[in-house]
C-alpha cells in the first residue's frame, strides 16, 4: 500500500512536467465550464421567452377588448385570440438540452384546427442544430474520452518505451501496483474534474437536493470509469504508445460517431415514420374543402363527435363561425390516425435505440442524461399531449358559446383555461442506463484484469 | 548452505533460440563473478532470469535462498540492479529520481543522505540539482549505481554497468564494488571488460552460446591470459 501512495505520488510529479497534458486539461476544465455557461443561457433564454408569454397573451386580450368593445360573437374572439401552451424545463435542463433546442418549448394556439398549429416552431439554424448543443452533457459523454485517451495512452509503454520499466521493476514494485498507481490517478483527475464541473452547474442551475444529484453523479462517474477501463484493456495488450493512442482514438470513433450514425440510419430503417408532409396536406385539403362541402354533411360529421349540439339551429346563413369551426374541427379528425402514426413511429424509434444503446456507452449515458434532465422525445411528446389536451379544453370553453349563441363578453376572458406544463424526469430510463453501464463497464474491466494475468509484463 | 545467488539447471527456450542451456551456478557472499561473453552468448538473458523479468523454461534461479519465479517481489527487496543503459525520469532531477527509487525499495532518506550517495557514486555536486534529462549517459550511469548502492542489496546484478564511464569513472566504480564486496555484498557482473573483470572479479565464467564453458578464479590468471583463455572458447 505504501509503495501504491508513493508511485501515486509520483505521477503527480509526472503529470506536472507533462505541460501538454496540463494544458489540455485546464482547457477541458474551461470548456465544460463554457458548456455549462452554454446550457445555462439557453434554459434561461428559453425560461426568459416562456415568462414573456402571459403579458403577450394578455395584450392580445386587450386589443381585443379594444376591437370588441361590446359583447361579442364568441367565434370571432376564438379566431383572432391567441393564448400560448407552455413547456417548462426541469431545473436539470441546462445540464443536458437534450431535444429541447429544437422541439419547441410552446407552441402558439388558436381555436382553429390543432394540428396545423402543433408543429409550428421558431426557426432554428439547421447548421447549427446539427453541431448540436455545446452543454455540459456534450463536454463529458464526447470530449471527456478524448482527455482520458490522452491521459492514458501511454500508461505504461511510457515507462517501456523510456527503459525506465527495468529499474522501476527491480524494485520491490509489481507490475499491477505500477499500473494500478498510473490508473488511480488519473481517475482521481478527471473525476475530480468531473465533480468540480458538475457541482458547479448543479449549483448555478439550483437543482434540488434530491435522488437525482446521485443518479447525475453515477452516471457521469460511472461512464468516465467504462472509458478508463478501455484503457486499462489497451494497456494490458502492452504495445507502443503509439499503437495505444491509435486503438484508442478507434474505439472512441466506433463508440461515439460510428455506431451512433449506424444506429441511426437502422433505426429510421426499421422504424419508419410517415411524413408530416402528408398530414399537412390531408389537414388543409379537409379544412379547406369544408368551405365547399354541404354544411349539413359538415355538421352531421360533427354532430356525431358532439351529440349535446345536434339540437342547435339548422344553420341557414351563408358563414356562421360554428360552422367554420366544426371543419377546422374535422380536419383534425381526418388527420388523427396520421398524427398518432407519426408520434408513434417516434416513440418506437425512441425505444428501439433504448434497447440498442448498450452497443455505445456514449448513446446510452447521453440518453440517460436526457432522461434525467427530461429533455429527452418522451417529454416532448408529454408536452404536446398535454398541449392536445389543453386546445380540447378550449374547444371545450368556446363550444356552448358558440352552438347555444351566448355573447362573449369581457368578463368572459378571465374564465378561458391556460396551460402550462413542466416536464418531468425519468429516473427509470436513467436507472436502466446506469445498469447497463455498469454491465459494460464491468465487461470491459474484467476483459482488462484477465488480458493483465494473461500477459505478465514485460519491461524490456 | 544457502548461496547468495544460484541458478540449478537453469534454461531458457526462446521459440527461435536456446538462449541458455542448463546452468549451474553458485556465488556466496563477497564473491565478485565476472560473466564474460559475447553478444547474444546468453548474459543478459541469465541477469533477466535472476530478476525474474524472464520465465525458465526449466530449472529455477535463486536469491537469498528464494526461488526467483516463485518470490518475484520477496528477491527485488535483496537485489540492486543497474543496466548497461540506465534511463530514469527525465523531468525529475537526479535527487528526485534516486529519493523516487529509494523510497520504492523502502528507504526514507533524509536530503543530505541522498546527496552523499550521489557523491559517492561520482555525480558533480552541481548535477545534482539538475533534471537528468541534461544528463549525459555517464551521469545518468552515476545515478544507476547511487540508486544500487542506496538500497544496501545482498546482490548487486550488473549488465555491463561501466559503458558510458569514462576511465576514472569505471576506475572508481572498481573502488565501489571492491568496498561492496567487502562488507559482503555478492556481485554478478556480465561485461566486456575483460581487464576490469581480472581487476575487479574473484571469479570469472566464460559463456558461449548460452553455455557457461569455463569458471576459474582470477587469482590463477594473469589479465593477458584471461584474453586467451576468452579468445580461446569464442573462437
Amino acid at each position: 500500500m505504501k509503495t501504491f501512495w508513493i508511485l501515486f505520488a509520483a505521477e503527480w510529479r509526472h503529470f506536472r512536467a507533462a505541460k501538454g497534458l496540463v494544458l489540455l486539461t485546464s482547457l477541458v476544465l474551461l470548456v465544460g465550464l463554457y458548456g455549462i455557461y452554454y446550457g445555462t443561457s439557453e434554459i434561461n433564454r428559453q425560461r426568459q421567452h416562456l415568462a414573456e408569454l402571459p403579458a403577450l397573451a394578455r395584450h392580445n386580450v386587450e386589443e381585443l377588448k379594444v376591437k370588441f368593445p361590446d359583447e361579442a360573437d364568441a367565434g370571432e374572439i376564438g379566431y383572432y385570440h391567441t393564448t400560448f401552451a407552455v413547456h417548462h424545463p426541469t431545473p436539470w435542463a441546462s445540464l443536458a438540452l437534450g431535444q429541447r433546442d429544437v422541439n419547441p418549448y410552446y407552441v402558439k394556439l388558436r381555436l382553429l384546427g390543432l394540428q396545423g398549429q402543433l408543429y409550428a416552431s421558431e426557426n432554428v439554424n439547421p447548421t447549427k442544430a446539427l453541431s448540436g448543443n455545446f452543454d455540459l452533457a456534450f463536454v463529458l459523454v464526447y470530449l471527456f474520452p478524448l482527455l482520458i485517451i490522452a491521459l492514458c495512452f501511454n500508461l505504461l509503454s511510457y515507462e517501456k518505451e523510456q527503459g525506465i520499466l527495468t529499474l522501476l521493476l527491480a524494485q520491490p514494485v509489481s507490475a499491477a501496483t505500477l499500473v494500478a498507481a498510473k490508473l488511480a490517478f488519473r481517475v482521481a483527475l478527471v473525476l475530480g474534474l468531473v465533480l468540480v464541473l458538475s457541482g458547479v452547474a448543479m449549483l448555478w442551475a439550483q437543482v434540488p437536493p434530491d435522488g437525482r444529484v446521485g443518479l447525475w453523479l453515477a452516471l457521469v462517474v460511472l461512464y468516465c470509469l467504462f472509458w478508463f477501463a478501455v484503457a486499462f484493456l489497451v494497456t494490458s495488450w502492452q504495445r507502443t504508445s503509439a499503437f495505444n493512442a491509435v486503438a484508442l482514438v478507434g474505439v472512441w470513433l466506433v463508440l461515439v460517431v460510428l455506431v451512433p450514425g449506424l444506429l441511426n440510419v437502422f433505426v429510421s430503417a426499421a422504424r419508419p415514420v410517415p411524413q408530416g408532409l402528408e398530414l399537412t396536406i390531408k389537414q388543409r385539403d379537409e379544412i379547406h374543402g369544408g368551405w365547399d362541402k354541404p354544411k349539413t354533411e359538415t355538421m352531421n360529421r360533427f354532430f356525431a363527435l358532439y351529440p349535446q349540439y345536434r339540437d342547435t339551429a339548422t344553420i341557414k346563413e351563408r358563414f356562421v363561425w360554428r360552422w367554420y369551426y366544426a371543419f377546422q374541427h374535422l380536419g383534425d379528425q381526418s388527420v388523427q390516425e396520421l398524427a398518432s402514426a407519426y408520434t408513434d413511429g417516434l416513440r418506437q424509434r425512441y425505444e428501439l435505440v433504448n434497447r440498442l444503446n448498450w452497443l455505445s456507452p456514449a448513446i446510452n449515458a447521453q440518453t440517460s442524461l436526457n432522461a434525467l434532465a427530461g429533455t429527452d422525445l418522451p417529454a416532448h411528446l408529454a408536452f404536446q399531449q398535454s398541449a392536445t389536451r389543453y386546445h380540447d379544453a378550449l374547444r371545450g370553453f368556446y363550444y356552448p358559446y358558440l352552438f347555444h349563441k351566448v355573447a362573449f363578453t369581457h368578463a368572459d376572458y378571465a374564465k378561458e383555461p391556460t396551460h402550462t406544463f413542466t416536464s418531468t424526469s425519468d429516473p427509470t430510463t436513467a436507472l436502466s442506463g446506469l445498469g447497463k453501464l455498469l454491465v459494460s463497464t464491468g465487461a470491459v474491466l474484467v476483459a482488462g484484469l484477465l488480458l493483465f494475468r494473461a500477459r505478465p509484463v514485460n519491461p524490456r | 548452505m544457502t548461496y547468495i545467488l544460484e541458478a540449478k539447471d537453469l534454461r531458457k527456450q526462446y521459440p527461435d533460440k536456446l538462449a541458455l542451456r542448463g546452468l549451474n551456478l553458485q556465488i556466496e557472499a563477497g564473491e565478485v563473478f565476472c560473466l564474460l561473453g559475447q553478444n547474444g552468448a546468453g548474459k543478459s538473458t541469465t541477469i533477466n532470469l535472476f530478476l525474474g523479468f524472464v520465465q525458465p523454461t526449466s530449472g529455477a534461479a535463486y536469491i537469498n535462498g528464494l526461488e526467483v519465479a516463485k518470490n518475484p517481489l520477496e528477491i527485488k527487496q535483496h537485489l540492486a540492479y543497474i543496466p548497461e543503459n540506465v534511463m530514469l525520469y527525465p523531468h525529475l532531477t537526479g535527487l528526485e529520481n534516486l529519493n523516487l527509487f529509494s523510497r520504492l525499495a523502502g528507504f526514507a532518506y533524509a536530503e543530505s543522505e541522498l546527496r552523499r550517495y550521489l557523491e559517492h557514486a561520482g555525480l558533480p555536486a552541481e548535477a545534482v540539482q539538475r533534471r537528468v534529462g541534461t544528463y549525459s549517459k555517464g551521469m545518468r550511469q552515476k545515478v544507476g549505481i547511487a540508486i544500487a548502492v542506496a538500497k544496501h542489496a545482498k546482490v548487486l546484478l550488473l549488465d555491463e554497468p561501466t559503458s558510458g564511464l569514462d576511465p576514472k569513472a569505471s576506475n572508481e566504480f572498481s573502488e565501489l564494488l571492491r568496498q561492496l564486496s567487502g562488507q559482503g555484498t555478492a556481485v554478478f557482473m556480465a561485461t566486456h571488460d575483460i581487464f576490469r573483470a581480472k581487476e575487479v572479479g574473484t571469479r570469472v565464467g566464460i559463456m558461449r552460446e548460452g553455455e557457461l564453458v569455463d569458471v576459474r578464479p582470477t587469482t590463477l590468471l594473469n589479465a593477458n591470459e584471461l584474453e586467451q583463455l576468452y579468445l580461446h572458447y569464442t573462437h
